[in-house]
């Protein structure tokens, strides 16, 4: 899990493995299953490159397929590289060629963008159509496993949100706008498979916002600056999920094979104000009217890094209920949403100083 | 992808004042003497020793190495992520005693110096970890002096069996909402954290309304007001909490001075719906005195969705005296409880039996009603009581 030589189940500690040997005993018996091969796409992202490196180590998996457009960083034996485009018309029939000749039998797809951006028809195509793409091809080859990555931003904020969202809430995010619209899209197409194909178990993961010492995303971004604008008179609660814990869900629900949509969200909430002063940051307080101009300006002539209907997460409440991965998923978050900040924030000190180089996730 | 660590804060430690050097020597200074453990393991005379002290490091190895290994039994799944150990120490905290001159001028002229100072300085008057609806007693702390001031001297709250309030366990206090602006909630907070036996802690239900405007929306939420919605109340409920519940609802605060004391619609019985799903007894609360603190004469509601407020009030003060004339004026507060009325009885499923729920909103109303009118008739001046 962690750096080398921490906690891998090795001879010299006979204590140990015996909890180890609990914790994967819940899972799939290994005698039944097999040694498992499963394929990734959006390899070469964060969750991708760090997925394939935790999955190099479990010894439940015996082969990994990375798809991505590029070279996958962590790749090691187990993993074989396909380069594939997703934005390619082409890119479904490829698919289906590497899912049936690696006999895939569980799929985890994360080509989706961190962040929003400008070009927003390739990352309509690379979204929306891209999981269009993976999805047939999933449907084509029998996969018995699907599982989506996705954002608990989905549910959008709203001041008539309550404090905890559960799964059953109606996705919210205004549609106008293409980086949540794309994503939604993407959820209800893979809600498709899991109808379409009933052998195929489709396990939806919303995640809170990530944060943690190296991953890089619109939230870190914003953390990052020295005086962080607020909205006037606002001050909603928000809660994160630690990159660790981000990367063991979807490890976690590749193994276990369970149906349904599922918050991952680390516990506890905090304040954003407090967030930012636990952060060493300046809150600038911009009166909301004001802000929205400006931000669609900026937007418009590409000199800010959001659109302006990612304001409302900065007003309103947007927090999601963990409680059922807990219960169904068997996930339990290892950091709360104040460890998960402090540990990005002590990481995002060392580049403040420039002591630790920016890395290119 | 590389760890990164933090980096310690350049501080002269001693490594003999963290490991297990006898108590009685004197913090040793670096080169002088050889480390303590040091000489206790190449000492000959006691193998005897040296094999306890062995077997001790060992198992504390192993203590700490099984601890980690808990923590991360769920996430334990091999992620090539860097892992730190959560960083318990609060990062705005500057290093303590720089050691030089130098040292202290170069941290001065930093601007994270400042940053970091700038930081304490916020979260002195906040605690650092808010409970999972908001509430933050350190801040609240800083407002009470306020708040009991308007309890004590300024409305001169007299508050009625407060007793009545069950001592522990969930319960929902149904009260008349009142005032253009709502400080009964708050109000009853108090009322029931200074008076009742147990000194409990109760949290309202806020309208929606409040969450849309700057300032109120945070304020209140950090006071303990909570968004009045089912997912909310039953989350609260089902940790046996006492939450305060004005069914009356944004036409409750937007009644007409004629109409005071008279309530409003309760909405579609969702309390009693609330009390029924999650077995939950109620206890009617009548506020007396709330109803004349903003007088209002008229409510203005068109062009008012621009602004986003449900209405525009206007009192024999406001607008006419601009912001300073939403001040309420000092009435003299009454808060009756009633008795407790138990909802054992109905299974869950009878939440879905709209006459049942009916039935019940109607019993609850008129209680509240019936104390009104007695608290009303039973005073002589609306300024002393």
């Amino acid at each position: 899990m962690s750096g080398p030589g921490s906690s891998r189940p090795s001879g010299s500690n006979p204590g140990s493995t015996g909890l180890l040997e609990g914790a994967g005993g819940g899972l799939t018996p290994r005698a039944t299953a097999g040694r498992r091969s499963v394929a990734v796409t959006g390899a070469t992202g964060f969750l991708g490159s760090n997925l394939i490196g935790s999955l190099e180590e479990d010894d439940r998996i015996g082969r990994i397929v990375a798809i991505d457009s590029g070279p996958v960083p962590t790749a090691g034996k187990k993993t074989h590289c396909y380069e594939i485009d997703l934005t390619q018309p082409r890119a479904e029939a490829r698919v289906a060629e590497v899912l049936a000749a690696e006999r895939v039998d569980a799929i985890a797809h994360l080509a989706f963008l961190a962040e929003p951006t400008h070009a927003t028809a390739w990352a309509h195509e690379l979204e929306s159509v891209g999981t269009m793409h993976v999805t047939v091809a999933a449907q084509q080859t029998q996969v018995r496993k699907f599982v989506l990555w996705s954002q608990t931003w989905l549910y959008g904020a709203h001041p008539s949100n309550p404090n905890f969202l559960t799964e059953k809430h109606p996705l919210r995010a205004p549609k106008s706008e293409p980086f949540f619209a794309d994503k939604i899209e993407a959820e209800e197409q893979a809600r498709r498979l899991g109808q379409r194909s009933p052998g195929t178990v489709v396990t939806i993961l919303r995640m809170a916002p990530i944060l943690g010492p190296t991953v890089h995303n619109a939230f870190t971004r914003h953390l990052s600056r020295k005086i962080v604008p607020t909205m006037m008179g606002f001050d909603p609660l928000v809660q994160f999920l630690h990159e660790v814990d981000a990367i063991a869900a979807l490890h976690l629900a590749l193994l276990r094979d369970v149906q349904g949509t599922f918050n991952i969200v680390g516990d506890g909430v905090l304040p954003l104000s407090t967030v930012i002063k636990l952060a060493g940051r300046i809150a600038l307080p911009v009166p909301h009217p004001l802000a929205r101009t400006v931000t669609a300006l900026g937007w418009v002539a590409q000199l800010v890094q959001a659109p302006p209907t990612f304001l409302k997460y900065l007003r309103f409440l947007c927090v999601a209920d963990g409680q059922k991965a807990r219960e169904a998923l068997g996930f339990t978050p290892a950091f709360t949403s104040r460890e998960a900040l402090l540990d990005f924030v002590s990481a995002q000190r060392l580049r403040d100083v420039k002591l630790l180089a920016e890395t290119a996730a | 992808m590389t760890t990164p660590r933090k980096k310690k804060p350049r501080k002269p430690r001693s490594p003999g004042a963290t490991s297990v050097a006898p108590p009685s020597q004197p913090a040793p200074v670096e080169g002088q003497q050889p480390s303590a453990p040091m000489d206790l393991t190449d000492r000959p005379s006691d193998p005897d020793v040296v094999a306890r002290i062995r077997e001790l490091e060992a198992r504390l190895d192993r203590m700490i190495g099984e601890h980690a290994r808990e923590r991360e039994s769920t996430a334990d799944l091999g992620a090539e992520a860097p892992r730190q150990p959560p960083q318990r120490e609060l990062p705005s905290r500057p290093p303590e005693a720089p050691p030089g001159v130098l040292d202290t001028a170069r941290e001065l002229l930093s601007t994270d110096f400042y940053l970091r100072k700038w930081g304490r300085m916020g979260l002195r008057s906040r605690s650092e970890e808010v409970d999972e609806f908001g509430y933050d007693p350190v801040y609240e702390q800083k407002v009470l002096p306020f708040l009991d001031f308007l309890y004590e001297k300024y409305f001169r709250v007299e508050v009625h069996d407060v007793a009545r309030v069950p001592g522990e366990g969930r319960c929902l206090l149904v009260a008349n909402h009142s005032g253009t602006l709502p400080l009964d909630g708050a109000m009853l907070r108090r009322a029931v954290r200074r008076e009742h036996p147990q000194r409990r802690e109760v949290r309202w239900l806020a309208e929606d309304g409040i969450f849309h405007f700057p300032f109120l929306g945070s304020f209140t939420n950090r006071m303990g007001a909570v968004r009045a919605c089912q997912e909310n109340a039953e989350r609260l409920l089902e940790q046996d909490a006492l939450v305060a519940v004005f069914p009356e609802g944004v036409k409750g605060i937007g009644k007409l001075y004629r109409e005071r004391y008279q309530l409003q619609r309760f909405g579609r019985g969702g309390f009693i719906k609330l009390g029924l799903r999650t077995h939950t007894p109620v206890v009617p609360v009548a506020i007396v005195g709330g109803e004349e603190t903003n007088p209002m004469l008229s409510r203005v509601e068109y062009l008012t969705r621009a602004l986003g407020i449900p209405y525009f009030p206007v009192t024999p003060t406001f607008p006419l005296l601009g912001p300073l004339g939403l001040l309420p004026a000092p009435t003299k507060w009454k808060i009756f409880f009633g008795e407790p009325i138990d909802l054992e009885g109905y299974g869950p499923e009878s939440a879905d039996d709209e006459l049942l729920v009916g039935r019940l909103t109607e019993l609850v109303r008129g209680e509240i009603q019936q104390m009104l009118d007695r608290g009303v008739a039973g005073r002589r001046s609306v300024w002393f009581g």
